[in-house]
């Protein structure tokens, strides 16, 4: 406290300044004539500063709720093995502990045949909550653990964690692995090997995964499309014309091809999946039920009690890199969320390309071209009211507008063949685009009316004397003037609009993308497809999924990415027009 | 510059910067206008998708013909989904099939009623099953089924004639073509049951109502009958497969009703789906129900004239869903009643039937009721032969049609299936078909905004539920609950969001430090940068079990936090004025935090408590009504009212104004005293309100049930307090900038005049900005407003219709980005979410343009101070 109080000192001498503290003005040591208690309002003042104290509390408590969850989520947390009194072991993650109060001595009926008894009411109890894993075993993952019921707490170094690809993951014991044949048990296991096996396997995963969903997804993009060109050549020629006969004449000879290599490569996956399974792992929980699986399936393991600080760390960044790079699975729960991530940043993207031109062209309009007077001054509340109308809206205009009116109309133009299945006349990344430009086009235009204004009259003067046309100065003399303005506006909107989910609910987000809207396929860019989103994978896996408890730490550290994310715009808005109001602000006249 | 000078000049400006110029201009033109066009096309794109709600049905087209044998005494007259095939059938049991849309005939068997007098005819709602009642007291049950087929174009038979585009005939079928090179071929095909004597006497039937469910050959039906001597039976046919020889062997179970009064002329029966209820009208009107729940037992459960004497009953049947009685007279008056639970009606079985809807009445007596098979759409047809196609929800007359009056009376009237059709005949074998287009019969203002007595409600209310678990669903589409929802949500997170707003910008722009401003006011700006899906997953999943378990401490800080800052800053008043100096600015800030964290702690601490003190030990018992009294809640909200009243009522006593010649000594004695006072005024304002809320409780008064009450995890509190983290940053900023661009010399002048830095900001800085914190609080409430993801996620999203601040609700933005996703293109629910959207528009246009005039005002004012 002491540095803020100097500063604070020195700048209270400061007197120049007429809203310098209320008291600077009787450092004088004259009082005033009149001064009663009263009129310094200091219980008032009080309720005021008081009010600001709870708004920044509430915004630090909350961002820091945020980064701590969001940062300690992946951090591995040891194991523990609880014995209840009644004998039954638990183990798990501890997650956390709280006092509540017990419901059962006190439920509703209860109450009325103790009578009035609230002096002996509930007692807070302790509780913890542990993660126990082994969902295909119990049935649950979570489990509360009541303070009292603890007989002894124990964490037992041999005790593993493994993720896995399914059923979540596994607390408990390894007991042996069966690498296609040689089985590997008890204490001969070592570490390295264990860990040299989920290598290997996890080699073998991308090696499926890449034939699965690499070669056999092309073939079968190539069969829908030959399926698709035949079926338009049919719409377009008719049923019994020459050309459809020729069509499907190819389109026979180049199924059989197609046909030919998806059986090749299913005989080869399958080949692969066979012989994967043939490394296996078995594990045991802490009381002993044993459980074999897949070495494949096992994303990771480590024993959590035995971890130093440094492997802890490697496994942190591990999972963040999961997190970054791959996939969703098990209902986005757990993986990656890099479909999420690619999805918002495209989307922002293509907003921001088309917000662009249109907000900026508005806003010239309004402010250099057209003429000042009662209609302009009623548009530019129109526009600050269209700031204010829900997202919602927006999204509603877009799904019935862009989507069902625009959308279907395309089909039927461009698309005939693959009806009734819509391409564009259902939500897709380009109908989003489209929606937030519209909804984020009232920030740019009033950025850029700004940036505009600001822009001094004499400079537009001196240009027109000069003898530049009226575009020349525009685009030679203001628009460069305006652009560090224009920038912040544009890139306010764009983290606008990377935060809005209420309108991508309707227009084109999914919970689960099959395909990326970017790939390799022709035309590479896939402005129908829907994508996901980071936001709405927050809403989605903190309030569809099975279990919200498994899933808050996937929820929290998505919204550590969008928050990192927005805040990264936010940044780039303040740097950029500091730097280019510098870069400008040379030439002055 | 010379003429010449300035001739050269011309002559060398380039033809590309002319033309540059030009295109720039025109786009920059097109551009604006076309950017500013779109946002405005957004209301009219709205206006245009809700419009067709409230238009009524039209007349595609209307295909008069004559039938070649006019079938007599029609039975009953059906019509298939296609609308392509009318089947009627006579009482001797002759069977007309024809064209629907020209009236050719087409070859159907007639049924063999082996001569028999057919004395009552009974059908099923969809028309497909018939039962015949003969003079002999036996029964014959009978099918006419449309049955479509689809085939592909190259199987059309040749030699077929044709009907009219797209339909042609082979004699027996109909066959038209549909889209994907496919042919649709309907036929018709009749069944006959073998008899059944149901009246022990051989007296004739006289009324019968029928209920077949399954396929014909191994039916569940049920049937209820009147013969000449009054005697009702309701009769299940009961039938068994022998594994043996394949046989199914029919058995019917009868059970005779309670003996109707003697003489009782029955001509009307009418029988519930699931045979629990039996109703049976005579002509003047008197309607006995029985409750046959127990089918062993039958009760006569409630004898009621349902129209005025004098008035013969004509009409008497179902809607959709069996919960819609529809009664119509001789003179035209037709409304629908509902069988409620009516504890006062002093019925066996305690119901009663309610006349819920009176519909629009018409010319003549209402001689037909035809009830569409998808929804409350229905058909009457009067004497005078007006065909009027009637919506039961919203009470709609849709359409009035009229064939032509020279072919006399109408006979028989078939509604489409799917509710597009109607197909009509007259006398003198005239028939008329009408293609109807009727999108949104359900809706209208009154059923949108009004009460409507839904079908099993007992007692007309506002309900959104738009879909069901079963195909005879009554969709329920009041926005009144919705818009509700979001005033609430609104309301509650005004309440809590805009006086911190407000304090805390008079704080920042009038009482610290500019570099402290500078950082607080980024700090608080970047709350609205959060997106809100964010914070209602916090609020949702983190806070909101949080708060479950601490309901009682959050109570408390509600009165903790307030009174500890107030105690503090009495405590403050007392610090030496040198100290205070020193500490003034960020330290005085710091310590602030301070308090109202310590205030935090200590009602958490004091939580359980305060709970046992005040709830009963159990604040969720306790608001829901089971436990504790009125009294100590009451207390706390009387509290703020009684001590500012006695605040102002006790005045300050002389010594306390240390005024004339403060010292340091006499300064401290003053703030002792007014602490002193402030205590004193607590006490003594405790103890009136105390006594006042003991008063009030003896009085009746409980706030349980009002704002607050039964508590449900995702509540209203919890929307507030997230949407404090959206409202709050955009109030503040706005109001904090309005007081800013005060002028500085009114500051300067008011403090010179010896104003003290508060009189200056409540007297002086407050009034001048005024209109822009004003506008700042009207554009925080537009934010509220229009917020989705919160109120999605923290809301629970029940559409309820109370004040309880700790139940849930549902607001009109949430309601959209829940249902549009399932709401099919252009049904109803598609249009009525448009118009959910539209309101929402509306709303915060009108919010947001009050603003915007009142800042533009306020700027102006400013600049001219």
């Amino acid at each position: 406290m002491v540095p803020t109080t100097t500063k604070d000192r020195s700048e209270g001498r400061e007197e120049a300044n007429p809203r310098t503290p209320p008291e600077s003005r009787s450092t004088s040591g004259k009082a005033p004539k009149a001064c009663s208690l009263s009129a310094r309002g200091e219980p008032f003042l009080w309720g005021f500063g008081g009010s600001l104290a709870i708004g920044i509390m509430m915004i630090l408590g909350f961002m820091t709720l945020i980064l701590w969850n969001g940062i300690a989520a992946f951090y591995p947390k040891p194991l523990q093995v609880v014995t209840l009194r009644d004998g039954t072991l638990v183990a798990g993650e501890p997650i956390r502990t709280e006092s509540f109060q017990p419901q059962e001595e006190s439920p509703g009926k209860g109450d009325k045949e103790h009578g009035e008894s609230p002096s002996a009411g509930p007692i807070p109890a302790l509780r913890t909550l542990y993660r126990i894993g082994n969902f295909d075993l119990y049935n649950e993952d979570f489990r509360w653990v009541l303070e009292s019921s603890v007989e002894k707490t124990a964490t037992p170094p041999d005790l593993f964690f493994v993720e896995r690809l399914e059923w979540g993951p596994f607390v408990g014991t390894v007991q042996s692995i069966d690498l296609a044949g040689s089985q590997i048990g008890g204490p001969s296991l070592s570490t390295n090997e264990l860990y040299s096996a989920v290598e290997q396997a996890a080699e073998r995963r991308a090696g499926i995964r890449s034939v699965e969903r690499g070669d056999i997804a092309a073939v079968n993009y190539e069969m829908e499309e030959a399926r698709l060109a035949l079926k338009k050549a049919g719409l377009k020629y008719g049923p019994r014309s020459p050309e459809y006969q020729a069509a499907e004449k190819g389109y026979a000879d180049r199924s059989a091809v197609l046909a030919e290599r998806y059986r090749a490569l299913e005989a080869r996956a399958h080949e692969l999946k066979s012989q994967d399974a043939k490394f296996t792992i078995t594990l045991a929980d802490v009381s002993g039920r044993e459980k074999v699986q897949k070495l494949s399936d096992v994303v990771r393991m480590y024993p959590a009690n035995l971890l130093s600080v440094f492997q802890k760390l490697r496994i942190y960044a591990s999972r963040w890199w999961e997190l970054l790079s791959q996939e969703p699975r098990e209902a986005n729960t757990e993986g990656g969320i890099m479909p999420a991530i690619f999805g918002t940043c495209v989307m922002t993207i293509f907003m921001a390309l088309a917000v662009a031109p249109f907000g900026v062209v508005a806003a010239l309009y309004l402010r250099e071209y057209a003429r000042q007077g009662r209609m302009v001054s009623a548009v530019r509340i129109g526009i600050n009211n269209l700031a204010g109308i829900p997202s919602i809206v927006y999204g509603v205009f877009g799904l019935g507008f862009f989507a069902y009116m625009i959308g279907a109309g395309i089909d039927g133009l461009l698309f005939p063949e693959r009806l009734p299945n819509p391409t564009y006349g259902t939500g897709g990344l380009l109908w989003s685009s489209l929606t937030l430009a519209l909804l984020t086009v009232p920030v740019v235009i009033v950025a850029t009316e700004e940036a505009l204004a600001a822009v001094p009259q004499s400079s537009r003067e001196g240009s027109l004397a000069c003898g530049a046309s009226k575009w020349q100065t525009v685009k030679y003399i203001v628009l460069p003037r305006a652009m560090p303005g224009i920038m912040t506006g544009l890139i306010l909107a764009m983290a606008r609009g990377a935060g809005e989910v209420a309108p991508l609910m309707l227009v084109g987000v999914v919970k689960l993308a099959p395909e990326l809207p970017i790939d390799h396929f022709f035309p590479y860019i896939h402005l129908e497809r829907s994508f996901m989103h980071l936001g709405f994978h927050i809403y989605d896996v903190g309030f569809q999924s099975r279990n919200s408890e498994a899933a808050k730490p996937m929820v929290f550290v998505t919204t550590l990415v969008l928050i990192t994310l927005i805040a990264v715009m936010n940044a780039a808005a303040i740097y950029i027009r500091n730097r280019l109001k510098r870069k400008f602000s040379a030439g002055g006249f | 510059m010379t003429e010449g000078a300035s001739g050269v000049r011309r002559r060398s400006v380039r033809r590309s910067v002319l033309v540059a110029d030009r295109i720039a201009d025109q786009t920059i033109r097109i551009g604006g206008v076309l950017v500013i066009a779109a946002v405005l096309g957004i209301l009219v794109f709205l206006v245009y998708e809700v419009v067709p709600l409230f238009k009524g049905g039209t007349v595609q087209a209307r295909q008069s013909f004559a039938l070649q044998e006019p079938p007599k005494d029609i039975a009953a007259l059906t019509l298939d989904e296609y609308k392509v095939l009318g089947v009627t059938v006579a009482m001797d049991g002759s069977i007309t099939a024809f064209h629907a849309r020209t009236g050719a005939s087409l070859h159907v068997p007639s049924l063999d009623l082996k001569g028999k007098k057919v004395t009552a005819v009974a059908k099923t709602l969809d028309r497909k099953d018939l039962a015949f009642g003969f003079s002999d007291g036996t029964v014959r049950f009978a099918r006419v089924a449309i049955e479509p087929e689809i085939i592909p174009a190259a199987a059309l038979p040749q030699g077929l004639t044709q009907l009219s585009d797209g339909d042609s005939t082979d004699g027996v079928s109909v066959f038209s073509v549909i889209p994907g090179d496919q042919i649709r071929k309907v036929t018709a095909k009749i069944y006959l049951s073998d008899e059944i004597q149901v009246s022990k006497t051989g007296s004739p039937i006289v009324a019968m109502d029928y209920r077949s469910a399954g396929p014909w050959d191994s039916p569940r039906r049920s049937f209820v009958t009147v013969d000449g001597q009054g005697v009702a039976a309701l009769n299940r046919v009961v039938s068994k497969k022998n594994l043996l020889t394949g046989k199914v062997s029919e058995k019917v179970v009868s059970t005779v009703l309670p003996q109707l009064p003697q003489g009782a002329p029955v001509s009307y029966a009418l029988l519930t789906d699931n045979s629990d209820e039996v109703y049976l009208a005579e002509k003047r009107g008197r309607v006995y129900r029985y409750n046959t729940r127990n089918p062993q037992v039958p009760v006569l459960a409630e004898t009621v004239d349902l129209l005025p004497r004098g008035v013969e009953l004509t009409t008497f049947g179902f809607l959709l869903g069996e919960k819609s009685l529809v009664v119509g007279g001789s003179n035209g008056w037709l409304g629908i009643f509902f069988r409620l639970r009516q504890e006062e009606a002093g019925t066996p079985d305690g119901y009663g039937l309610v006349l819920t809807r009176k519909l629009e009445p018409q010319p003549g007596s209402i001689t037909g009721l035809d009830a569409g098979q998808r929804g409350r759409l229905f058909v009457t047809t009067d004497g005078a032969g007006d065909i009027w196609v009637r919506h039961a929800t919203s009470q709609r007359t849709l359409l009035r049609l009229q064939p032509e009056k020279d072919r006399g009376r109408v006979t028989a009237t078939a509604f489409a299936p799917r509710g597009d059709g109607v197909l009509a005949l007259q006398e003198k074998g005239g028939g008329t078909f009408w293609d109807l287009s009727i999108p949104h019969p359900e809706t209208s203002l009154g059923s949108l905004f009004g009460k409507v007595w839904y079908e099993g409600y007992p007692e007309p209310s506002y309900t959104w539920q738009s879909s069901g678990a079963t195909d005879d669903f009554e969709p329920k589409l009041s926005l009144v609950p919705l818009i509700f929802g979001t005033l609430k949500a609104t309301f509650y997170s005004l309440m809590f969001a805009i006086p911190i707003a407000l304090l805390a910008a008079v704080y920042t722009s009038e009482f610290v430090h500019p570099s402290v401003r500078a950082t607080v006011k980024p700090i608080m700006e970047m709350m609205a940068s959060l997106p809100s899906v964010i914070l209602g997953f916090v609020v949702a999943l983190v806070l909101a079990p949080v708060v479950e378990s601490w309901i009682a401490a959050v109570i408390l800080a509600f009165v903790v936090v307030p009174l500890a800052l107030v105690f503090a800053a009495h405590l403050w008043q007392m610090v030496p004025a040198p100290v205070a100096i020193r500490l003034e600015g960020l330290p005085k800030l710091i310590i602030m935090f301070l308090c109202v964290a310590g205030a935090g702690g200590a009602s958490y601490a004091a939580g359980p408590l305060f709970e046992r003190l005040f709830f009963a030990g159990n604040i969720k018992a306790w608001l829901n009504g089971g436990v504790g009294s009125a009294a100590p809640f009451l207390f706390l909200l009387l509290m703020p009212p009684v001590f500012f009243a006695m605040a102002m009522v006790v005045p300050r006593w002389p010594g306390q104004n240390p005024g004339r010649s403060a010292g340091g000594e006499e300064r401290f004695k003053a703030a002792a005293l007014e602490l002193v006072r402030w205590l004193g005024l607590l006490v003594a304002a405790a103890g009136c309100s105390y006594a006042l809320a003991l008063l009030l409780q003896e009085a009746g008064v409980d706030a349980r049930g009002g704002f607050i009450g039964t508590y449900v995890q995702r509540n209203t509190l919890l929307v507030g307090f997230a949407m404090g983290f959206a409202v709050i940053p955009i109030t503040y900023t706005l109001a904090e900038d309005a007081l800013n661009a005060v002028p500085d010399h009114l500051r300067f002048a008011s403090l010179s005049c010896g104003a003290t830095p508060w009189q200056t900001a409540i007297w002086v800085i407050l009034p001048t900005a005024a209109s822009g914190v004003f506008a700042a609080i009207m554009i925080g409430m537009g934010r509220a407003v229009g917020e989705t993801m919160i109120v999605v996620m923290a809301s629970g999203n029940t559409p309820l219709l109370d004040l309880n601040v700790f139940d849930g609700l549902r607001a009109l933005s949430a309601n959209i980005a829940v249902e549009l996703p399932e709401a099919v293109k252009d049904g109803s629910l598609y249009r009525v979410l448009f118009l959910t959207a539209l309101v929402l528009f509306s709303m915060t246009f009108v919010i947001n343009t009050v603003a915007e005039v009142v800042r533009l005002r306020f700027r102006k004012r400013a600049m001219q101070l």
